[in-house]
């Protein structure tokens, strides 16, 4: 186990190193951070070329790369604009675990995205958890009562539910909670950002801004996912050792909960496994919505500020994160299933 | 059996562990420096019920659509940053709400007659006020002017701007109380772009001379030491910012104790919370929302800020499209777009055409011209006498073998795309075909080293909101040497036009101290631009504020945005 | 009745209700029975006919057509979904949207189809070294989100295509951009089928005596090998229009998709965001259309799965 854990980690490395040329590729060509860094209009020529260099923009983009790889502490930068390179570079590289500065606001990458990383989890750990207990209980039970009315009223409701854009749940809810409720003289749920700031980051408000954004999020997984928990039941409970264990007279409930779930839910770790990491990149379009300040966020503003730090911060985090768990993913899915071995 | 509990649990245990990452991590909290702010120190909540009532605190909401960058000076040219530093960093004078400059820093504005601008309009003298002092009790003298300065023009520091600070030769302070500054040559637009705010030398000198460079300074994250009327508290990174009221204010305290700046990224959900009283004052409010805001009750001020949407053409005979060489198809062009007809409809009248690059300078837009009106009979005569035909009958004119297709091109935004889709009708009608394209920003705006389509002059017509360097009428696209080429990749000007006459002039005015004579300059520029129809304005576009019910005593300017802001006051 | 070679007493013919099924009429048995799929397909063809048969009613002129003065207007006789913010008749424009939007969804299909195929093939054949190297870009790919991925190509692919002229419309480059983008972002699940099909499907009778025969590898592949796994290639296929069609919204509806005056279903929702109280049409009926195309494409791609591929041998 131990060597293909080693193994595994070491296959991820070139995979990281893969990704990160791909990604600063496009990144590079998606748009100039400095063009719009004059506010309303363009920039001034003089300060163009005098930000492109300070910023480091005005180097070829294999150097680029480089100096973002292991920095520029070994090397020097012509930071006067004489064409002397004489002051020492400052960076470190990402190797050395400097992931620059933000090319917007001047501030550590690291610290830019720390600030974010909490919000994110709150809201999609939430989410995965209210998927993930929703789905087996509706998987589940139109498992067991397959073909019956509930179990058809339910199918058509989760294709409904996965086959809808998320923004159109989103702005559907809004409209009806928010809006339509506030008309009514209905208590009325908030729509924008993460708590009132004049009440503070509370739990309660936290919760109380978090309904609408989860509850938009899960409908799509929600309805994928007990749909496969519906088909993995169905598998297992037409295998022979449940009608095994049922002849021999054990209770239905243990029958269903303890034999048949515990191998239905094999597959479902597996989809869980991999989804987590996915929850670092925060739901984009949900948190755009609702101006929920997470990762997502973070990431559609700096992308369209072309501010390539930032951006190849958040997704080699992703990245690494996927990695690691695709390897947690697997050795727990080894520990439940003791048919696997891995060399 | 056991493996799933275990499960559940580890996946608990990430949920509360997240839950108790958010609430220590996040946000800047900063100690406030000013030990005299006994409000600052306590918790963001509402005074619970003590001994003596107290009076309740008034705290206003502000919605930003996008949120600042930095709150530094000299760091950034964000809009949004900008109108900030009215609440904690004064400029040395600033700017009412018919954009008139006001003494702020200074005891009176520097100009010829009371000798504080020399004769050749070089030198500059400024006195300061004797009470200045920053919020933690340190008096601000012309050092801290003499700072600024030297921090906008080091190499080390990335500013975001050098101007004009890379033209002054020299600062001096012969007392704390005065400041003389010297310009390398006669500089006529000083009044409108020196001393946008001023940096504390007593913080950040030490700063400099231990790191060689400012840019990391725990002060431009979080500026807690300023000289306006309100503090910098503190700034959840997307969420939003705090100020309180700055109790070491040198001049009239504000009457609002508290300012939340909220980010809202989102244009419905900004109408939604001004309707629903959630906040005070919307900012950058879109046309087609006015109506809706109104009827909820809210006032709509609107403040000229010197842009306007433009087209600009591409007249050159290399580059550009062979007809908009002739002035009569760029006049037919202006006159096959009801351009009347897309503000009244499109924007509810709230802005008109606009006659000029100066229009919001009253004072230069003099003789006041009328633009082109919407007629497309002439647009089509025009044409025709220019040998712009249909000889192919497929709708489109052409002459000599090439058809009239024009490319037309404008950054991502739903009113300026809508506008591009009734161009492209319009046009269409008189027998001129337009190529829309809309491209994101930060690629349309990039420069021509870097292959940008609009300083390649890819595009025959462009079109921007762009104004002169407001408030002073200074402009500088139009001339030859700004012309981009391989050797001069930096040149401004995207539309490849060299015209003489007009190179003279802009030239000309840029060194006329004499705003007389400087007006009678741009007049004939602006008669130049509107005879050889060079741009065509489509809209006015001003900064617009939705103020809530409860604001009162509001006002804003076009560049010093919040320039009353101690002035304002809640009623409940 | 033929009389048989074999001892084992036959049938007669009339005991014989049918003749015995081959592979697709069995295929077709098991779907017609699904009634969703049925479902699915009919909604799906009338939603076609509408994008298709819509243009022989209305002129492209006329869903183009704008009149500033009549913007906003509510549902009427005249415009039976309204209008829009510069006066374009709403019916029309979904018409002509769902053209844009029907033909993202096969294109992108075809482009990510063909790289799934490609590398998914050539991995599970060949193995080893390219194996490798394919699964390893397959796995890079994969690793990053895909809205992600999506965000920053259609980025960097912004503005560089100019207007097209196809089939008598006009529309703007950025439809091939989608088209890309969409396509090459989702190729990587059809890949790891197709390779789990190779893999598995190699070491066949037939394909050992394909080679004895001196069959060459490209035949091997395209003609022994890739019929038989034709199944979950046509349900992936199926369903990937459904995430083509949803991603061109999810995109559009970030500003970066397909740029007006071209219509799809996703732009139009974009641009109905500032007016969602003021005017629901703008929302509710590209929404909708969006919503009953995806659906039955779901429907219809559920009844495949169990007609074809009974065995889930599909994700």
């Amino acid at each position: 186990m131990t060597r293909y854990l080693i193994k595994r980690l070491m296959q991820g490395i070139p995979l990281l190193f893969i990704i990160s040329v791909v990604l600063f590729a496009l990144m590079m060509s998606m748009g100039d951070p400095v063009a719009t860094m004059g506010g309303r209009r363009v920039t001034r020529a003089a300060d163009y070329e005098r930000l492109k260099r300070q910023l480091g923009l005005d180097k070829p983009i294999y150097t680029q790369y480089l100096y973002w790889l292991v920095g520029n502490t070994w090397t020097r930068i012509d930071l006067d604009g004489d064409g002397v390179a004489e002051a020492p570079g400052t960076r470190l590289g990402i190797l050395r675990g400097d992931f620059g500065t933000s090319l917007v606001n001047r501030k550590p990458v690291m610290q830019v995205i720390s600030e974010r990383i909490p919000n994110t989890l709150i809201l999609m750990l939430t989410g995965e958890l209210i998927v993930i207990l929703g789905a087996l209980l509706v998987g589940v039970y139109s498992a067991l009562r397959q073909y019956s009315l509930l179990d058809h009223v339910v199918t058509a409701l989760s294709f409904i539910g996965y086959s809808m854009p998320i923004f159109f749940i989103a702005l559907l809810l809004m409209t009806v909670f928010a809006v339509l409720f506030k008309r009514w003289g209905l208590p009325y749920l908030p729509t924008v950002g993460m708590f009132d700031p004049q009440v503070g980051k509370t739990f309660g408000q936290v919760v109380y801004h978090m309904v609408l954004p989860v509850i938009s999020m899960s409908v799509v997984s929600l309805a994928s996912y007990s749909r496969y928990i519906r088909s993995t039941m169905l598998d297992v409970l037409n295998q022979d050792y449940i009608r095994t264990a049922r002849s021999k007279g054990l209770p239905r409930r243990s029958v269903i909960f303890i034999h048949a779930l515990k191998n239905a839910s094999l597959p479902i770790a597996t989809i869980v496994g991999l989804d987590l990491p996915f929850l670092l990149g925060g739901a984009v379009i949900t948190e755009r919505i609702f101006a929920w300040p997470g990762m997502g966020r973070l990431f559609l503003d700096h992308v369209s500020r072309a501010d390539t730090p930032v951006v190849m911060g958040i997704l080699m985090l992703v990245a690494v994160a996927v990695i690691v768990f695709q390897i947690i993913t697997d050795v727990v899915y080894a520990w439940l299933d003791p048919r696997i071995r891995y060399d | 059996m056991s493996k799933k509990p275990v499960l559940y649990t580890v996946f608990a245990l990430l949920v509360v562990a997240s839950l108790v990452l958010s609430g220590c991590g996040g946000g800047i909290t900063t100690p406030i420096v000013s030990g005299n702010t006994p409000q600052a120190s306590q918790q963001p909540e509402p005074v619970q019920a003590s001994q003596q009532p107290e009076p309740e605190k008034k705290v206003a909401t502000l919605i930003f659509p996008q949120e600042f960058d930095n709150l530094a000076p000299l760091y950034s040219s964000m809009w949004f940053v900008w109108t900030t530093w009215q609440m904690f960093d004064h400029w040395a004078w600033e700017f009412d709400e018919n954009n008139e400059p006001f003494p702020r820093l200074v005891t009176e504005i520097p100009s010829v007659d009371n000798s504080g601008v020399s004769q050749d309009g070089r030198i500059i003298t400024m006195h300061l006020r004797d009470d200045l002092k920053w919020s933690d009790n340190v008096p601000m003298t012309a050092d801290d002017f003499i700072f600024t300065w030297e921090m906008a023009v080091s190499p080390q520091n990335t500013v975001a701007t050098t101007y004009p600070y890379d033209m002054i030769e020299s600062v001096e302070a012969p007392d704390p109380q005065t400041v003389v500054v010297t310009f390398s040559e006669p500089f006529a637009p000083w009044l409108a772009n020196l001393w946008h705010g001023i940096l504390p030398a007593h913080i950040l000198r030490p700063v400099y001379e231990a790191e060689g460079t400012i840019d990391n300074a725990e002060w431009l994250k979080s500026p807690t030491v300023g000289s306006g009327p309100y503090n910098f508290v503190k700034w959840e990174s997307g969420s939003y910012a705090r100020f309180v009221r700055n109790e070491n204010y040198w001049g009239t305290p504000a009457k609002i104790d508290e300012i939340f700046i909220r980010f809202v990224p989102d244009d419905a959900s900004q109408v939604a919370a001004l309707k629903a009283g959630d906040a005070d004052l919307g900012t950058f409010i879109s046309f087609s929302d006015v109506p809706t805001l109104q009827d909820a009750g809210l006032d709509i001020v609107i403040e000229p800020n010197g842009y306007n949407e433009f087209m600009f053409f591409l007249v050159n005979e290399e580059k550009g499209h062979p007809a908009l060489l002739d002035v009569r198809v760029r006049r037919a062009i202006a006159l096959a777009i009801d351009r009347d007809g897309i503000n009244r409809d499109l924007f509810y009248g709230l802005t008109k055409t606009p006659t000029s690059f100066w229009d919001a300078l009253p004072y230069y837009n003099d003789p006041l011209l009328q633009p082109y009106p919407f007629d497309p009979k002439e647009a089509k005569r025009l044409l025709d006498e220019a040998g712009w035909v249909d000889s192919n009958g497929n709708g489109i004119r052409d002459k000599d073998g090439v058809e009239l297709e024009i490319s037309h091109a404008t950054t991502i935004r739903e009113a300026r795309q809508d506008v591009q889709a009734v161009m492209q009708q319009e046009l269409a009608d008189v027998g001129i075909k337009l190529n829309v394209n809309a491209v994101d920003d930060t690629l349309y705006f990039a420069s021509y080293a870097d292959n940008g389509p609009a300083a390649r002059g890819e595009f025959d017509i462009q079109e921007w909101s762009d104004g002169p360097l407001f408030p002073d009428p200074d402009i500088y696209y139009w001339l030859c040497d700004q012309i981009p080429t391989d050797e001069n990749p930096t040149g401004e000007n995207w539309f490849y036009i060299c015209d003489e006459e007009l190179d003279q002039l802009i030239r000309l005015q840029s060194t006329q101290v004499d705003p007389v004579e400087r007006r009678d300059t741009i007049s004939r520029i602006n008669q130049l631009f509107y005879e050889k129809v060079y741009i065509i304005g489509l809209w006015q576009d001003p900064d617009v504020y939705a103020v809530g019910s409860r604001l009162q005593n509001a006002k804003f300017s076009g560049v010093t945005m919040f320039f009353n802001i101690a002035e304002w006051d809640l009623v409940p | 009745m033929e009389s048989t070679t074999s001892q084992i007493a036959s049938l007669s013919p009339d005991d014989l209700e049918t003749p015995p099924l081959n592979l697709s009429q069995l295929a077709w048995r098991r779907f017609r029975r699904h009634r969703p799929a049925i479902i699915g397909l009919v909604v799906l063809t009338l939603l076609v006919l509408y994008a298709l048969a819509g243009s022989l009613v209305f002129s492209e002129k006329y869903a183009n057509f704008n009149d500033t003065s009549l913007r906003l207007r509510a549902p009427s006789a005249e415009h039976p979904f309204g209008t829009d913010s510069i006066g374009r008749d709403v019916l029309a424009r979904t018409i002509y949207g769902g053209q844009i939007s029907l033909l993202i969804g096969l294109t992108a299909v075809v482009v990510e189809t063909f790289l799934g195929i490609l590398v998914g093939a050539l991995a599970g054949y060949y193995g080893g070294v390219v194996d490798s190297i394919l699964m390893r870009i397959t796995e890079a790919m994969l690793n990053i989100p895909e809205i992600f991925l999506l965000i920053v190509m259609a980025k960097y692919f912004g503005g560089k295509i100019p207007e097209l002229d196809v089939f008598g419309r006009t529309f703007s480059g950025s439809v091939v951009v989608i088209v890309l983008i969409i396509g090459v972002t989702s190729w990587m699940y059809l890949a790891r089928i197709v390779r789990a099909q190779f893999l598995s499907l190699k070491e066949n009778e037939f394909v050992l005596a394909a080679r004895a025969t001196g069959t060459r590898n490209i035949e091997i592949i395209f003609r022994h090998i890739l019929p038989n796994s034709v199944a979950p290639i046509v349900v992936s296929a199926t369903l990937g229009v459904a995430n083509a069609i949803l991603a061109e919204a999810y995109i559009s509806f970030l500003g970066l998709g397909v740029q007006p005056p071209t219509a799809t279903w996703g732009n139009m929702l974009d641009g109905a965001n500032n007016y969602l109280e003021s005017a629901p049409w703008l929302w509710f009926f590209p929404g909708l259309l969006i919503l009953l195309t995806v659906l039955s494409i779901n429907f219809l791609g559920d009844g495949l799965r169990d007609a074809l591929d009974p065995h889930g041998r599909t994700v």
